[in-house]
């Protein structure tokens, strides 16, 4: 199985996954990581580590961070180089793990580069603005 | 046209419908089956905006539905079915569409209906239909998430005296 681990800055990821809860319902095989004031990136490779050690790992590990850049993900980096079976998305967002919940049961075929790829393009795939000036003529065909 | 799956959310397409369970019930078309919604401009503007990428979406009324229905220029259409409530849903199996299944997923609280499940409440108009369906053999099962255990309506309703 995939193993997701989120990791962010405060308590993001943990509330982040309790969201995605109320919308896909139980998860398993998931992970929330907190960078809290007082912890460093040291402290967060060694969580990282220990989460993956206590994960099903048979389809690799995709780490989503909130920030590209941020303490998070620089830790994330330094464990993904690790494994080839390691990938990390930047910029988590509820499309973005939802994606990755409904793909944790089937990800057995697909590669972790492909994994993350997908991650990148949910979470741009739910990013939308709304006007109501700018709001599509919604043709509808003739039924 | 193929019947993909039938859901009665008075949400019509909204988070769980837009990003779960189209997913999990392969599909290349929502119709979305409601008189009332068809003829709110505002409404169904708000609703068809966020089809999910991919997807096409259409609000039909009821009779305009059934006649989609049997033209076999839509021979093609794989479609998830949404309606806001049973009698739509019995409207459509009357006029001899044949939905198996139906899942019963969000009817809003409102004064004078009794709470089934933490998403589904009923009127009397509604358990009405909810037998009538039992009656022609259409299975009804409750579940507001895809992973949630299917739950028998009709027994849920006998359990409830209703």
């Amino acid at each position: 199985m995939l193993a997701i681990i989120i990791g962010t800055h405060g308590y993001f990821a943990e509330e982040l996954l309790k969201t995605a809860e109320m919308i896909f319902g139980p998860t398993s095989n998931v992970k929330a990581i907190h960078l809290i004031p007082g912890k460093g990136v040291e402290d967060l490779v060694k969580e990282y580590k220990q989460a993956i050690v206590e994960m099903d790992t048979t389809d690799g590990v995709i780490f989503l961070n909130d920030l590209f850049g941020g303490s998070p993900y620089n830790a994330a980096c330094r464990v993904a180089m690790e494994s080839d079976d390691y990938g990390i998305a930047a910029g988590v967002n509820l499309p973005m793990l939802i994606d990755m919940l409904s793909l944790q049961p089937m990800a057995e075929k697909t590669s972790i580069v492909e994994v993350t790829n997908r991650a990148i393009a949910a979470g741009h795939s739910g990013l939308n603005s709304f006007h109501r000036t700018l709001l599509a003529e919604q043709v509808e065909d003739e039924l | 046209m193929k019947i993909s799956f039938v859901r009665i959310d008075d949400r019509l397409i909204h988070g769980q419908v837009a990003t779960v369970w189209v997913k999990a019930y392969d599909c290349n078309r929502i119709m979305c089956c409601s008189d009332e919604v068809a003829k709110d401009e505002l409404r169904k503007q708000l609703v068809l905006q966020v089809t999910p990428p991919g997807l096409k979406a259409y609000i039909l009324p009821i009779q305009k539905a059934i006649e989609a229905f049997n033209n076999p220029k839509y021979d093609s259409f794989n479609t998830f079915f949404l309606f806001t409530n049973p009698t739509d849903v019995l409207r459509m199996v009357e006029a001899g569409i044949p939905f198996e299944s139906v899942n019963l997923g969000g009817m809003r609280y409102v004064d004078g209906k009794t709470q089934i499940s933490q998403a589904v409440s009923v009127n009397e108009q509604d358990i009405e239909a909810l037998k009538k369906l039992d009656e022609r053999g259409v299975k009804l099962e409750l579940r507001q998430l895809a992973k949630d255990p299917k739950v028998n309506v009709i027994e849920k309703l006998k359990s409830m005296n209703l």
